[in-house]
């Protein structure tokens, strides 16, 4: 299997294969990620190939120092996030800095049951603030503050987000699972 | 304080790592090829060729002005049976003269150059000017009243050269007709010639590009074609005219069985393929059955279903034979480094390529078999050209030329995404060229 450092030197000398191979690679991968910040096919769609054409154009940029799929990775975040921006700025809702934690929490083990697929719907049917901020915060690991800036919205916004996504997650989970309201002591 | 994240966020978090969802089909048709890192080699080849041509366009642009544009040519003329007998004269006879005139220079429009005129003077025509420039020139005669209009015509007319007085008596005097034709110089150049060639391959970093380069030998090629140079200065020369060339490559190992058509018929318009470095062989001859070693052949049969073992099929080939012919406007720029009778001379330049054939054949001696098509070869190209030649002057009017000429293609051959397959080719151009 041809090495990434070999594909991307490939993609720069401007050959089709090469970005072809790294396209087929990786693909799959991202547009997952392009789902879980997508909402729905469609949408997903867009932000794969708008990402890859940067991923493309900005190939030359990239140093060999770090992980390669994070670079990229981290590319279609940001198309995901600006079409987000473009899209729901204007119709954003009034800051919340009203955080509610959930008194109830299910333990890990009660996932067991629960596939990558189930877990991928269940953010795919968040509302799209919710799903930015869980995405961003939970999965991308990045601070409220941080998440703040990226979405345009205050610190105290993202955790009250973030405190939603979750409550609405564990419903689903609870849902899905037929967990009953178990309490976890911490 | 430590804060325990949330497990929720930890499942979603690792359930979500590694998971792949495959994308629609139809994502990376939609995305367009990157755009290419240029090589310093090839920005400079660009801008080379783009002074070339620049200063090739300039050339012309300027020796067809000063062709085109020269307005007058002065000189001296005596009517007949007129002693004081200066006229005013258009050598296209469109203007009449007066009699008597008072201008002594009379102008008109020629081929001649300015500078090599002058103005003569009373006392220059008696004193310094030779009789018989002096004398009257051996007019028809006609009935002109004093102050109407004469009749010349241009071929009665004599005209004093100034600029060669002199020299010889032979400078000094000419006749219209003389000058026209040029007598003193002769600038163009109309030529034939044959430039066989070998051509070679680079494959770049492109790993498949080279398999598929390495697979494959390069046809003879040939460029012929009829020629004109101006000659600019006695050393310097531009030389256009248009060709014909044809390069093309032989793919090697690729079996060709034909009697497919009697097992499999299909409405497709080709049913195999034969993935090349210059880009993809469609086989439109559907009654010929295609295979390899080197997964370079494609098919849209399923399956491989068309066995050459389980049919009765006739091998015909075992190569593929691709041509590519290109008409071709050159545009060269040539300089005489030794000017004597067995010359010496270097030239360089760009010529624009338009694709006129396209063809795949296998088969040996005169039982070639048509394949079908190459798709993706560029419609244009552009090559440069570099030669360094030895020219023999057989005759005053005709001269013989044999150069060695290394040639590049500038763009690319194919315009397979991203393929940069750009041939070169070494070869010895010869020909022959007429002065005029």
């Amino acid at each position: 299997m041809a090495k990434d450092r070999d594909i991307i030197d490939g993609c720069l000398s401007g050959s089709r294969r090469d970005q072809e191979l790294l396209y087929r690679r990786y693909s799959p991968k991202l547009y997952a990620v392009c789902l879980q910040y997508a909402g729905n096919t469609e949408e997903a769609r867009d932000v794969l190939q708008e990402g890859f054409i940067k991923i493309f154009e900005n190939l030359s940029h990239f140093s060999h120092e770090g992980s390669f799929e994070g670079w990229m990775r981290r590319i279609i975040v940001n198309t995901a996030l600006e079409r987000y921006r473009n899209r729901y700025y204007l119709n954003r809702v009034d800051d919340i800095d009203d955080v509610t934690e959930p008194e109830a929490e299910p333990d890990t083990d009660d996932f067991a049951g629960l596939e990558a697929f189930d877990l991928l719907n269940m953010v795919m049917e968040l509302p799209p603030k919710y799903r930015m901020v869980f995405n961003l915060y939970a999965i991308e690991g990045y601070s409220h503050k941080e998440v703040g800036e990226m979405l345009g919205i205050s610190e105290g916004t993202s955790k009250s987000n973030l405190s939603r996504a979750r409550e609405i997650l564990q419903k689903k989970v609870m849902i899905l699972t037929g967990v009953t309201k178990r309490m976890v002591n911490v | 304080m430590f804060e325990r994240e949330p497990n929720i966020d930890i499942v979603f978090r690792n359930g979500l790592k590694n998971l792949e969802v495959l994308p629609p089909a139809d994502v990376w048709d939609n995305i367009p090829p990157m755009p290419v890192r240029q090589s310093r080699l090839r920005i400079i080849s660009g801008i080379a060729a783009g002074v070339a041509t620049l200063v090739s366009l300039s050339l012309l642009a300027t020796w067809y002005v000063r062709n085109n544009s020269t307005p007058v040519l002065l000189s001296e003329v005596t009517a007949p049976g007129n002693g004081q007998g200066d006229m005013s004269l258009d050598i296209a006879g469109t203007a009449p003269v007066t009699r008597p005139a008072e201008a002594k220079v009379i102008s008109f429009t020629g081929q001649e150059a300015p500078s090599e005129t002058a103005i003569l003077s009373d006392s220059q025509t008696t004193a310094d000017i030779p009789s018989e420039l002096t004398a009257p020139a051996e007019l028809p005669e006609q009935d002109v009243l004093p102050g109407e209009p004469v009749q010349l015509f241009t071929d009665d007319v004599t005209i004093v050269n100034a600029g060669r007085f002199e020299r010889s008596e032979e400078n000094l005097k000419t006749t219209v007709p003389d000058l026209k034709g040029g007598k003193a110089e002769q600038r163009f150049l109309l030529g034939a010639s044959l430039s066989p060639a070998m051509g070679f391959s680079r494959s770049g970093e492109d790993a498949r590009l080279a398999e598929l380069i390495n697979s494959e030998k390069s046809r003879p090629a040939y460029t012929t074609g009829v020629s004109v140079a101006y000659r600019i200065s006695d050393r310097l020369s531009i030389q256009s005219g248009l060709g014909l060339s044809s390069i093309g490559q032989t793919i090697s190992d690729v079996a060709v069985y034909a009697g497919l058509s009697d097992y499999y018929s299909v409405k497709s318009s080709y049913l195999y393929s034969v993935e090349t470095a210059s880009g993809l062989i469609l086989a439109g001859n559907t009654d010929l059955y295609l295979t390899d070693t080197k997964d370079r052949v494609g098919t849209l049969i399923p399956g491989n279903m068309a066995d050459p073992s389980k049919y009765r099929l006739t091998q015909v080939g075992s190569d593929i034979r691709q041509v590519f012919r290109y008409l071709e406007l050159p545009v060269l720029l040539r300089y005489k480094l030794i000017d004597r009778k067995v010359g010496l001379n270097v030239s360089g330049g760009v010529a624009y390529g338009l694709l006129v054939g396209n063809s795949a054949f296998t088969g040996e001696g005169s039982d070639l078999i048509r394949v079908g098509h190459t798709e993706g070869v560029n419609s244009f190209n552009l090559s440069s050209q570099l030669g360094l030649g030895m020219e023999y002057n057989i005759t005053k009017k005709i001269i013989f030329n044999l150069e060695p000429v290394f040639r590049y293609y500038v763009t690319p051959l194919s315009d397979i995404s991203g393929s940069l397959y750009k041939p070169y080719s070494v070869g010895f151009s010869s020909g022959f060229f007429v002065k005029f």
